[in-house]
């Protein structure tokens, strides 16, 4: 293998790795919010990308569609949020787990009633037709995937360090009591980050679409987040970001140096080893819990 | 009273390939086989607290375990065929528990489902044993002179397997064993302060889950008489969960309920598909919303009686 060659491959890996790491920062986000894992993540990006899809059948331009899967992802978030999520908020975590389980089951269902269990062809704002860069080609829809999910991630770190939203969110993230000590609505930062990371997933969505084509079964890349999540050390958002790179480029070269028959085992048999192995992550520390 | 109750309950399960259309036995053995699934995962995720959305993998390791024993010692007898698919899917739950010891919550949850895809994939992968995509025609099951060729043979068979792993899960939860589960789901710390190994109970239960599974899953590959892989996905162990927040956490007789309501609703709706996730979603969130104890603490709390 040429070294041309496996920076394409690397350039990709890098590309489905940036979708890991939105849907990795979604699950934090929403992890930091309500303590659990929202299992209908992958269900909330799906239903935006049939959305968007939607708006593009009705004519709309391809950034109107986006704009519509946006806004109809935040109007999701913030429905699930307020309609069932709060109701269960004082539950165990595993019942919210159980909850969102249920969601995911009910969104799949209701897209496939919707819009048929089919997969579509997706446009993409970027031409898939590789170009080449002095020795090395690379497909501009890679390069368009990388360059929009850093900008995301950019807007992402402005919006926790700078605004005040963001950072009443790390302080419910830190200590929820303490947190509503001093004043800050944690009803609120849940409702804002429940919408935040269906926005986020939401994207990713769009991204995405071109490149496995639009179907129900797209909300399966959750566990792909989850994955991402937990390599880089769940809870922490930088932790998500170099998950989901690691990820995605373990597995776009791990089949080139493995038999191919357990290259979709890859990102399982990844999860099973880090949360054995290594629990805390790359960046992450075990949480010690106090009685 | 109860005694009475018990044994007209027996006389109809024993009666009911008599009395029942080929088609509806055919479902019931179904019926009890998930039921003993629901009873090990039950002991799980009822019993210690650990969530596991994997069962459908450890079900596959029975139904091929079952399967490829029957294919190469055809003369072996059916008790000892699904003893083998137990134990040996009890030592996969083992060798998946050890590890998962360390992990908590949803981790573990999540390991668990990793693990459900893996089964997939391997059986995928192993073709030479379980033909892969193509699929597994399973032999009739054999005991000493009989074959298992009816539907009412088979039914028996699995009512009587499933009678004696109820009973077996009913006096385990009564035990020392019983207690030392409870004990975990409650708290893990307070436990150990106590006296429980907690390490060595959570294995004992993960060991006893993949058992109950593993003979489940050798029962179902008699009774269904065809395997392929995607018949272990994902879904079928999110059903398993179904069954036993529907029935009631931590309840065996709740999981047995839960269980046959979900196979018989799962049968009904066979002719509205695209519906099925959608009707088990919004049971599972209008359980943890309204019902969190399931059928029976609902029924227990009308009748004003506690859960056994």
């Amino acid at each position: 293998m040429t070294a041309a060659a496996l920076v394409h491959v690397v350039m990709s890996g890098l590309a489905t790795g940036s979708i890991y790491a939105l849907m990795a920062l979604a699950l934090v986000i929403i992890y930091n919010a309500t303590r659990t894992l929202n299992f209908a993540q992958g269900e909330m990006l799906m239903v935006s990308a049939f959305l968007a899809w939607t708006a593009l059948r009705m004519g709309a331009p391809l950034w109107v569609a986006v704009v519509v899967a946006v806004a109809g992802s935040a109007a999701l978030g913030f429905m699930i949020e307020r309609l069932i999520i709060r109701r269960a908020l004082a539950a165990t975590h595993w019942d919210v787990l159980i909850i969102t389980l249920g969601l995911s089951l009910v969104l799949r269902s209701l897209a496939g009633v919707i819009w048929s269990h089919d997969e579509f062809p997706f446009p993409s704002f970027f031409p898939s037709r590789p170009v080449a860069l002095g020795p090395v080609r690379v497909v501009p829809i890679s390069l368009g995937i990388i360059g929009a999910s850093l900008t995301l991630m950019a807007v992402l770190y402005v919006v926790f360090t700078r605004t005040r939203m963001g950072r009443a969110m790390r302080a419910v993230a830190q200590n929820q009591r303490a947190a509503r000590l001093v004043g800050i609505s944690v009803e609120r930062v849940s409702s804002m980050s429940w919408m935040l990371a269906a926005v986020v997933g939401a994207v990713a969505g769009v991204l995405i679409a071109p490149v496995i084509f639009l179907s129900t079964k797209m909300g399966l890349i959750v566990i792909n987040g989850f994955t991402a999540a937990v390599l880089g050390g769940f809870g922490s958002m930088p932790g998500a970001v170099l998950g989901g790179m690691v990820l995605g480029v373990i597995e776009n070269v791990a089949p080139l140096y493995l038999p191919s028959g357990i290259r979709h085992a890859v990102p399982f048999l990844l999860l099973i080893a880090i949360l054995v192995l290594k629990p805390g992550g790359l960046l992450g520390r075990v949480q010690t819990r106090k009685v | 009273m109860r005694r009475l109750a018990l044994g007209a309950l027996a006389a109809i399960l024993v009666g009911w390939p008599w009395a029942a259309p080929s088609y509806l036995v055919f479902l019931a053995s179904l019926v009890l086989v998930n039921a003993i699934v629901a009873v090990g995962l039950n002991l799980l995720s009822g019993y210690t607290h650990q969530l596991s959305f994997g069962h459908a993998g450890f079900l596959a390791v029975g139904a091929y375990t079952a399967a490829v024993v029957t294919t190469h010692v055809p003369a072996l007898p059916v008790p000892i065929t699904l003893l083998v698919a137990g134990v040996f899917t009890g030592l996969v739950g083992v060798a998946l528990g050890v590890p998962c010891l360390r992990l908590e919550g949803l981790y573990l949850t999540m390991a668990t489902l990793a693990f459900g895809f893996v089964v997939i994939e391997a059986i995928l992968n192993l073709d030479t044993l379980t033909r892969g995509a193509d699929g597994f025609a399973v032999p009739l099951a054999r005991l000493g002179p009989w074959r298992l060729e009816t539907d009412r043979a088979r039914y028996h068979l699995v009512l009587v397997v499933a009678a004696v792993l109820v009973w077996a899960a009913l006096n385990l939860v009564h035990s020392r064993t019983g207690r030392a589960f409870l004990a975990i789901r409650e708290s893990e710390i307070a436990a150990q302060a106590s006296g429980v190994p907690v390490a060595a109970y959570k294995t004992i239960a993960f060991a006893v889950s993949a058992f109950y599974t593993g003979v489940a899953g050798g029962l179902f590959a008699f009774v269904v008489g065809q395997l392929s892989p995607d018949a272990f996905d994902v879904f079928l162990s999110v059903d398993f969960v179904v069954m036993i927040i529907l029935g009631g956490l931590g309840s065996i007789p709740g999981a047995v309920l839960g269980a046959a309501v979900v196979t018989v609703l799962h049968d009904w709706l066979a002719a509205f598909q695209a519906y099925r996730p959608l009707i088990f979603g919004l049971i599972l969130v209008a359980c943890m919303l309204f019902m969190p104890g399931g059928i029976v603490s609902a029924l227990d709390a009308r009748g004003g009686r506690r859960a056994s």
